[in-house]
């Protein structure tokens, strides 16, 4: 029974203890030449010559819009730092709250605290523990069944 | 505008906790509440029992005055306080069960079940006031702070008020006044 035989294979493994160092030689060399005509580039000038209106011109920005969840970075963003660290909060105060609500939120903070005082004070005069205000149970949902 | 600003170590006050919200109300917040109401329900009738006053003065050319005695002005003014007190304990916003509204006072109820809860509400109100306000004892010793009106009605009062945008801008009152005098700030609790 014949057999495919490739001619070229004995004289490929003879030759490949002379091609091994060959080839990694040509990739040293290769990389020092590109390289050499990388530094040699004047990056500033090539930019220069690109015209960036037409490149930007063929970008699809609402497809590429699209593709982000603008939520998704929103939720990530730590609004209260930053409010603390910036102005931000001056602005959004001048623009959503004023005295009226300044005041109001002092009157709610007061009226709270002395809630908070009134039930302490019930709850010692009645040798219960207080920890803090009550609240309503959660309630769960419940899916109606079919 | 500035940046890097040192963070603020200060606790934020009641009204601008998120986590206090939909917590039972207790006795001064329900009685601040109570009181404003009473405060802008007499205050509009008044307004508006002049404003009639004017307008048939205008018509008829006779100056009008009304007596406090006057048993019409009084039924017009029951009425009205009904309608007041009713609309703003019953007319807020409902899901499935519950629902909150509120009154001008900005403590807001939380009703249980029954849309004309705040109708039942209003009408066993003045139920609370008898007996020196032994209806009213409920909120001082219940674990809800419900008192008589509230057990008739099936209501609760909690907190609900807009906790965010108060952080926001007890946190903007921060950044504004100088982190190393804490009498610009009208809150001095640290954290």
């Amino acid at each position: 029974m014949l057999e495919f035989v490739d001619p070229v294979d004995r004289l490929r493994t003879a030759g490949k203890p002379m091609t091994d160092p060959l080839e990694l030689r040509a990739q040293v060399v290769a990389e020092h030449v590109i390289d050499l005509v990388v530094h040699s580039l004047d990056m500033n000038y090539l930019v220069r010559q690109v015209d960036l209106n037409a490149v930007i011109a063929q970008v699809d920005l609402d497809e590429l819009l699209a593709r982000v969840d603008v939520n998704a970075i929103v939720r990530r963003v730590d609004i209260d730092a930053l409010v603390e660290q910036t102005d931000i909060g001056a602005v959004i105060a001048r623009s959503s709250g004023g005295v009226a609500s300044d005041a109001l939120d002092v009157l709610r903070s007061q009226a709270v605290g002395l809630d908070e005082f009134i039930a302490r004070w019930v709850a010692r005069l009645r040798r219960r523990a207080y920890t803090e205000a009550p609240a309503p149970p959660v309630r769960r949902r419940v899916r109606a069944r079919p | 505008m500035s940046t890097a600003r040192q963070p603020a170590s200060v606790t934020p006050p009641p009204a601008a906790q998120e986590v206090l919200q939909r917590h039972y109300a207790g006795v001064a917040s329900r009685f601040a509440a109570f009181a404003v109401d009473v405060g802008v329900s007499t205050g509009v009738f008044l307004a508006g029992l002049g404003g009639l006053a004017f307008a048939v003065s205008i018509v008829t050319r006779h100056s009008v005055s009304w007596s406090k005695d006057n048993i019409v002005v009084g039924i017009i003014f029951l009425a009205w306080l009904f309608t007041y007190y009713a609309y703003s304990w019953g007319g807020g916003r409902q899901d499935s069960r519950d629902g909150t509204a509120g009154g001008a006072g900005g403590c807001v109820r939380w009703h249980r079940s029954r849309p004309p809860a705040g109708v039942v509400r209003t009408l066993a109100f003045p139920l609370s006031f008898q007996f020196l306000g032994l209806g009213f004892l409920g909120i001082l010793v219940q674990r809800d702070r419900r008192a008589l009106h509230d057990l008739i009605a099936g209501t609760v009062v909690i907190y609900d008020w807009d906790a965010r945008a108060a952080r926001l801008r007890f946190l903007a009152r921060e950044s504004r006044t100088d982190p190393a005098d804490p009498a610009q700030s009208p809150f001095t609790q640290t954290g």
